[in-house]
C-alpha cells in the first residue's frame, strides 16, 4: 500500500447505500460530540461506537490497519505526553525534578487521546465508504460549483497516482547516488529539491494534458448540466439524519442546559 | 559478446532463487535464477505486468529479494545500500522527466558524479564524456526541461553514463524516439558495450531486440519462461505467443520463406535475410 491510496473500498453496506451528504453531516455531528465531550467514560463510549461503524463498513483489512497505524501512533503519544505537561490537580503520582504527574493528569491525556481518536476515526467512515466521486458529487448537491467539484474529484483522483509519480522519482534520484536519509535536517530537505523539481514538472504536464483532453471532449459546452445518477434522498437517509443530529443534541442540551457533565 | 563464452566469465549479475512480494501480497518475482557475465548485452522482454521492472529494479537494489539471493558484483544487494550499489549499475528510468531537475544540461549529468564523491576534475571529465557519448555537448547550457523528449532523453542516459557504471540497465530507452534516434541510442550502445560494459534493455521492441541484443531472458507471471540467445528465443512463435510477445516481422517473412522451401536458416534482421537469400540463389544458380 502507497501513502496515497484511496482509502475507500467498494461494498454493499448500510453505510455505503447512505447519501454522501447524509455521511458528511452525520460525520460531522459525531465531530462535534467529540469535541462537547470531556468525560473519558463517554469518550470512550463514542469510540466503540465509532469503532462499531467502522467494522460495519467492511473495509480493507490492510487499508484498515494502514489507516489506523497512524491513529494509534498518534494517540498513544498524546496520552503519553499529556501528562508531562499538565500537572495540574491532585493526588501527585510521580516527581522527578520538574516532572510532575498527577493521577487527573493522567485521565486528562486519556480523554484526549481518545477525544482526538474519535476525531481522526470517525471521518474514516466516511473516506472507507463513499467513493471520491460520490463524496464530490454530494459536496455539488450541498451548493459547491461543478467546477471546484470536477478540481477536487481530479485532485483526489490524482493523489495515488502522484504518489507513484513521487515514488519514482526518489527511485531515480537514488538510483544516481542520492542518500536521502544522510546529513542534517536542513541538508535533508535540500535533497528533496531534487524530487520537488521533477514532481511539480510532471504536475503540472499532467495538468496541461487534462486541461487538453477535458477540452476536446467538450467540456463546458453546456452550461446547465445533467447527471446520470441523481442524489435522492430515500427514507433511510432520514431516519440516519435524525439519529445523527440526536447524538448531538440530546448531549449537548444535556450539557449546556442541564449541566450534566458528560 | 558470444552467450557461451559470456556464460564462462564470472558473473557480474547472480540471482538465485529470487522472489518478491509488493506490500497488498501481489508476488512479483517467483524464484528468478540468472547469470549474467560482463560484457553481455542482455535484453528483458515479456508482457506488461510479466516481472520485468521488478527485476531489473532488484539489479540496483531499488527493490531487495523477499527470499533468495541478488548479487551485484560480487555483493548482495539486500546488505549494499542503492547508492553502494549505483557505482556498479546505472538505472535508466523509463521516463526521462523522473530524473531531470538541475537547471541545465552540464548540471544535470554532473550530479550523479557528485554525489559519489568524485573530484571536480574527474566529475568534469566523466560529465563531458557522457554528453559526448549521447551527442548532446551542444546541450550544455540549456535547461533540461526545455528539450524535446528525445533529447531529454539522451540527458536521463547521459545523467546516469556519468556515474562510470559498469552495468546499464535502460528500462524501454527508445520510447518517445524516432527511428533515426533510437538507430543512434543503439549505436552508443553498441560503443559501450565495445568497452566491456554489460548492458540489460527492458523493452517491448522485438526489432531492437533482434538487431542489436545477444542474449534474450523473456519474463511470464514472475518467472523466466525462458532465456535464449535471439535466434533460438525467436523460433518458436507458439512459445512466444504464449508469453504475449511477437517475433519481429523480419523473423516471421524468414521462417514463412523457410517454410516454402526458399530459405534454409532463419534470420533475425534484414541483414541476415538478405546473406540468406544471395547464399540461397547462388546455390541456385
Amino acid at each position: 500500500m502507497t501513502r496515497f491510496e484511496d482509502l475507500y473500498t467498494e461494498a454493499d453496506t448500510f453505510l455505503h447505500r447512505l447519501d454522501p451528504r447524509v455521511k458528511m453531516a452525520s460525520v460531522l455531528m459525531l465531530s462535534l460530540l467529540a469535541i462537547i465531550m470531556s468525560a473519558l467514560t463517554y469518550l470512550l463510549v463514542l469510540l466503540t461506537f465509532i469503532f462499531v461503524l467502522l467494522l460495519l463498513a467492511r473495509s480493507s483489512y490492510r487499508k484498515t490497519t494502514f489507516a489506523m497505524k497512524f491513529v494509534l501512533r498518534f494517540m498513544a503519544l498524546i496520552a503519553i505526553l499529556w501528562p508531562l505537561f499538565d500537572p495540574s490537580g491532585t493526588p501527585v503520582l510521580i516527581r522527578l525534578g520538574p516532572v510532575v504527574i498527577t493521577e487527573p493528569g493522567i485521565w486528562r491525556g486519556l480523554a484526549s487521546a481518545a477525544r482526538v481518536g474519535c476525531l481522526a476515526t470517525v471521518w474514516y467512515i466516511l473516506i472507507f465508504t463513499t467513493s471520491q466521486r460520490d463524496l464530490v458529487r454530494g459536496l455539488v448537491k450541498l451548493g459547491l460549483r461543478f467546477d471546484f467539484g470536477l478540481a477536487l474529484a481530479i485532485a483526489l483522483r490524482y493523489f495515488p497516482t502522484f504518489g507513484t509519480v513521487m515514488d519514482s522519482i526518489i527511485d531515480a534520484q537514488r538510483s544516481r547516488g542520492m542518500e536521502f536519509e544522510k546529513g542534517n535536517i536542513f541538508v535533508r530537505a535540500r535533497k528533496y529539491v531534487a524530487v520537488l523539481g521533477p514532481a511539480i514538472v510532471s504536475a503540472l504536464k499532467t495538468a496541461d494534458m487534462l486541461a487538453l483532453a477535458l477540452q476536446s471532449r467538450a467540456y463546458g459546452a453546456r452550461r446547465n448540466r445533467t447527471y446520470l445518477r441523481e442524489l435522492n434522498m430515500r427514507p433511510s437517509d432520514y431516519v440516519a439524519l435524525v439519529a445523527a443530529l440526536a447524538m448531538f443534541i440530546v448531549p449537548a442540551i444535556a450539557k449546556y442546559a442541564f449541566s450534566i457533565p458528560i | 559478446m558470444n552467450v557461451s563464452i559470456a556464460a564462462q566469465s564470472p558473473p557480474i549479475i547472480s540471482l538465485q532463487n529470487a522472489r518478491f512480494s509488493y506490500e497488498g501480497g501481489v508476488e512479483a518475482l517467483r524464484g528468478v535464477s540468472l547469470n549474467v557475465a560482463r560484457g553481455e548485452n542482455v535484453a528483458i522482454v515479456g508482457g506488461n505486468g510479466s516481472g520485468k521492472t521488478t527485476l531489473a529494479k532488484h539489479l540496483n537494489g531499488l527493490l531487495k529479494p523477499s527470499s533468495g539471493k541478488v548479487l551485484i558484483g560480487g555483493e548482495e544487494t539486500s546488505t549494499t545500500s542503492v547508492a553502494t550499489l549505483a557505482r556498479t549499475v546505472g538505472y535508466v528510468f523509463q521516463n526521462p522527466d523522473y530524473q531531470l531537475f538541475c537547471t541545465s544540461v552540464s548540471e544535470e549529468v554532473r550530479f550523479g558524479p557528485k554525489n559519489m564523491g568524485f573530484g571536480h576534475d574527474d566529475e568534469s571529465a566523466l560529465a563531458e564524456r557522457a554528453l559526448k557519448l549521447m551527442g548532446i555537448s551542444h546541450l550544455r547550457e540549456q535547461s533540461p526541461v526545455s528539450l524535446s523528449l528525445g533529447d531529454r532523453r539522451k540527458v536521463a542516459i547521459a545523467s546516469v553514463l556519468a556515474t562510470s557504471p559498469r552495468v546499464l540497465v535502460l528500462d524501454e530507452p527508445t520510447t518517445g524516439l524516432d527511428s533515426v534516434e533510437s538507430a543512434q541510442l543503439m549505436a552508443t550502445l553498441g560503443v559501450l558495450r565495445s568497452e566491456g560494459m554489460t548492458i540489460v534493455l527492458i523493452t517491448h521492441d522485438m526489432r531492437l531486440v533482434a538487431q542489436h541484443m545477444d542474449r534474450v531472458i523473456v519474463m511470464s507471471e514472475g518467472r523466466i519462461a525462458f532465456d535464449a540467445g535471439v535466434e533460438e528465443a525467436f523460433s518458436d512463435p507458439d512459445r512466444l505467443k504464449r508469453c504475449k510477445l511477437l517475433a519481429p516481422p523480419i523473423t516471421v517473412l524468414a521462417q514463412r520463406l523457410q517454410a516454402q522451401g526458399l530459405l534454409t536458416e532463419g534470420a533475425t534482421t534484414p541483414l541476415q535475410l538478405v546473406e540468406q537469400l544471395v547464399r540461397v540463389r547462388g546455390e541456385q544458380q
